[in-house]
């Protein structure tokens, strides 16, 4: 146990995605099994005593590798000396609801933990919002942060992107880890577009092997995109368990780097890369190293995937244009 | 390593390979001069098996080995030697090469040069079982994985089973380099919410998780397993006592052992979580004569997790440096977690009993047990739920432990069928300190009891033999 801590946040921790994220950091699965971890948990007054609850079960499971636990409702404390941000807390989509709508609820959230987590994180904290809108509430935060470079605030699509490895995986009943290389496009919603041109399976491209173009641009496409409403639809619950799963690959790739010939889906600042409208957080193909994540570039882009690539920038360009109306 | 069934047929052309009754393929291998067979890994296919064994002759007769497909000789990867450096880096080569077929090949590895050396080095290894580790590894990584593991976890549908599915799919119950297939079982009622998690499972995307089965059959969920977790009960509520909620898992016991004991694997490891986790653990044994009884234990790692974690709390140490404390008894409030054989070791320091670091006995034998004892109400009461995550967690630990062997020095607790050991009335699943080693628990023999902890066991071995006494009432 050589190693120094890392100082992980979570935010929100005493709800779903909390309670099966904090375990996965525990033990090792974010950050490596030979990195120790410090939890700091952050919740509402009304939630304080599940947090505790949450913070005892940790102390309970006697995990070799984590080395303390603040459980706090005190942003500032929360924030203080954090490497690692990950943005869970948020109001959660239920049932019927859009992402649009618990937009506003969440807006003023972000405004005001950018404020604490710029005064007192760790200089080049990693920060990964998860809380639905991701990619607006990661502008905001953004937005209201300016000494946290903007490379370092991200979103989560990471979901998207194992689901639709998943979804290939069982069409052609082969093992989800011998898939790569799809890309999520865009926004963590219902306009994001999984784009397989690319992807492959050993060395043959995805389109060659699943020969249904039809299903790849039509029927794989929307579950994907609603996979999440058909989670909550089975589960009555939204996907915890799997997007804690994906939020310990999205930091573990940034921060330990990506396999070589592999790419995964971030959602980052949009640089205008691909035509992407720029200032919004985007979903793009990125490869990691030494800590640092970079677009691929230079991949062909049909026709039908462009009018994709717009639909959902133009979406993001609304969410960004309500979200300031929200705080006016 | 296993044992031959008589149910097991061999193959009519491959020499070395035997298929067992559930459908596996195995390879043996002759040790050199001798009668008996070394047993080596399963194969999902006769062909794979078949290639195993001809790496395995060729390890160990060299050129004059009968290989079922001699044609291919030339592309295996082999070790210069028979040291174990060579053997690794052969291993290395094979798990490097996509296709064997194609893979591309130093003819001048297969030379008979080695040969001499070999028999020399065989007699070398102490135990058969050695040599069959080395090979048994060198040709798992020679088929480029490892036999998949089948794991059911029952009630998965549930807090615990939500807690524990990704965890099992991440390696954090055998291992970071074990496949693992989930079978997960719940009731009718829960069927929707159980395609929900196996959903999440596939959207997981999950390395080591090569196949999930859902069902509310517990044949289907039973068929092939080598671990059971059984996690479905009815899950205590705030308020309630663990009797209260006995009657209702007594009856599930008996039904789901006797799916089990025809249905499971040879030799799987049962693993009871749901309370009153040790009267169902015994009620599961006494409905499933034939698995093996040491095979059925109940959970009290949790409580043993709880005992550390409050000790490192109390001595402001980390956990990792305290050990050796033990739970007796019944995961009720009456277990007795027992610290006068535990140890703090700080890093770079001397080992010492926990007693003189702590200097507080008053504190040790009351407030220490009773915050152990009831620390699950204490859950239940902060979350408004049960202890689903640290449950979860301790389950992989118990399971880990038992398959991999306790590190050196160290033991745990765990809930085994009593043998009379400590004074203890046999034919009770009772929590014991235990060491694990190639697969088997045994229980540490020898510790000294005190008057205070010789009262603390037989109170909870009296509840124990109450709770059977009530168990058997439940089912007339």
């Amino acid at each position: 146990m050589a190693k120094e801590p890392v100082r992980v946040l979570v935010t929100g921790a005493a709800g779903q995605i909390g309670y099966a994220l904090v375990p996965m950091i525990a033990r090792g699965i974010m950050l490596g099994a030979d990195q120790p971890v410090i939890l700091h948990m952050l919740d509402i007054p009304p939630a304080a005593e599940a947090l505790n609850g949450v913070k005892m079960e940790l102390v309970d499971a006697a995990f070799p590798l984590l080395k303390g636990v603040v459980a706090t409702t005190d942003v500032v404390e929360a924030c203080t000396g954090v490497n690692v941000a990950v943005m869970v807390g948020g109001f959660p989509r239920k049932e019927g609801m859009e992402r649009k709508d618990v937009m506003s609820k969440n807006v003023s959230i972000y405004k005001s933990q950018a404020s604490a987590l710029e005064q007192h994180a760790a200089p080049n904290c990693k920060v990964l919002v998860v809380a639905n809108p991701a990619n607006t509430n990661a502008l905001i935060l953004k937005e209201f942060a300016p000494s946290i470079p903007a490379k370092n605030i991200t979103c989560l699509t990471r979901l998207d992107h194992n689901r639709a490895l998943g979804q290939i995986s069982e069409r052609l009943n082969v093992q989800v880890s011998d898939v790569k290389n799809v890309i999520i496009w865009g926004n963590h919603s219902s306009t994001q577009y999984p784009d397989v041109n690319h992807a492959t399976v050993g060395d043959k491209p995805v389109r060659e092997l699943v020969k249904d173009d039809e299903w790849l641009n039509g029927e794989f496409i929307t579950t994907v995109q609603q996979r999440g409403a058909a989670i909550i639809k089975a589960r009555k619950l939204s996907s915890a368990l799997s997007a804690a799963s994906a939020a310990c690959d999205h930091i573990r790739d940034w921060v330990l780097g990506t396999p070589e010939g592999t790419w995964v889906s971030m959602g980052v600042y949009s640089d205008g890369s691909y035509d992407a409208p720029a200032g919004v957080i985007y979903s793009f193909p990125v490869t990691c190293k030494n800590g640092e994540w970079t677009i691929v570039q230079g991949l062909a882009i049909d026709e039908f995937s462009r009018k994709k690539l717009e639909l959902t920038g133009a979406e993001l360009t609304e969410e960004k244009e309500l979200a300031y109306s929200c705080l006016s | 390593m296993q044992k031959t069934s008589e149910d097991d047929t061999k193959h009519p052309t491959f020499r070395g390979v035997r298929m067992r009754s559930w459908g596996k393929w195995v390879s043996e291998i002759r040790e050199p001069r001798k009668k008996s067979r070394i047993w080596l890994e399963t194969y999902p296919t006769a062909e794979m098996a078949a290639r195993a064994h001809d790496v395995g002759a060729l390890a160990i007769k060299g050129c004059s080995a009968y290989l079922n497909f001699p044609e291919l000789a030339k592309e295996l990867p082999l070790p210069a030697s028979m040291s174990p450096k060579e053997i690794q880096a052969a291993t290395s080569r094979a798990a490097a090469s996509t296709r064997i077929i194609n893979s591309s090949f130093n003819t001048e590895m297969l030379s008979c040069q080695w040969t001499g050396g070999i028999e020399a080095i065989v007699a070398r290894l102490e135990l058969p079982s050695r040599l069959s580790w080395f090979l048994g590894r060198f040709l798992a990584l020679y088929s480029m994985a490892k036999d998949p593991v089948r794991v059911l976890v029952t009630g998965a549908a549930g807090q615990i089973g939500y807690a524990l599915v990704p965890m099992i799919a991440r390696g954090v119950m055998l291992g970071p380099d074990q496949p693992v297939i989930l079978h997960m079982l719940d009731i009718e009622p829960a069927a929707e919410a159980l395609t929900g998690v196996r959903m999440e499972l596939v959207d997981a995307a999950f390395p080591l998780l090569r196949d999930v089965v859902v069902t509310t059959d517990v044949t289907v969920a039973c068929k092939g397993v080598n671990i059971a977790v059984m996690v479905g009960g009815f899950p205590r509520k705030e308020g309630m006592e663990r009797k209260d909620v006995m009657s209702k898992n007594v009856s599930i016991y008996k039904a789901q052992a006797s799916a089990l004991e025809k249905q499971a694997a040879p030799d799987c490891k049962v693993l009871v979580v749901a309370n009153p986790a040790n009267t169902n653990a015994l009620i599961l044994k006494e409905f499933a004569p034939s698995i093996p009884e040491k095979n059925i234990t109940c959970l009290t790692r949790l409580d043993h997790n709880r005992a550390l974690g409050q000790l490192s709390e109390r001595l402001k140490i980390h956990v990792s440096e305290v050990k050796n404390v033990i739970i007796w008894g019944n995961h009720s409030s009456t277990q007795y977690p027992d610290v006068n054989h535990a140890t703090v070791t700080p890093a770079n320091g001397e080992e010492k009993p926990v007693r003189s670091v702590v200097a507080d006995d008053n504190w040790l034998n009351t407030e220490f047990i009773t915050m152990v004892q009831q620390r699950g109400a204490a859950i239940i009461k902060a979350r408004k739920l049960s202890s689903a995550l640290s449950a979860a967690s301790a389950a992989c630990d118990h399971i880990r432990d038992w398959v991999v062997g306790t590190p050196k020095g160290t033991w745990v607790s765990m809930g085994v069928y009593s043998d009379g050991s400590y004074g203890i009335q046999p034919g009770v699943i009772y929590s014991y300190p235990v060491t694990c080693d190639k697969g088997q628990w045994s229980i540490v023999q020898g510790l000294k009891i005190d008057d205070f902890s010789r009262q603390k066991m037989d109170a909870t071995a009296k509840e124990l033999v109450e709770e059977k006494t009530l168990a058997y009432s439940c089912l007339n």
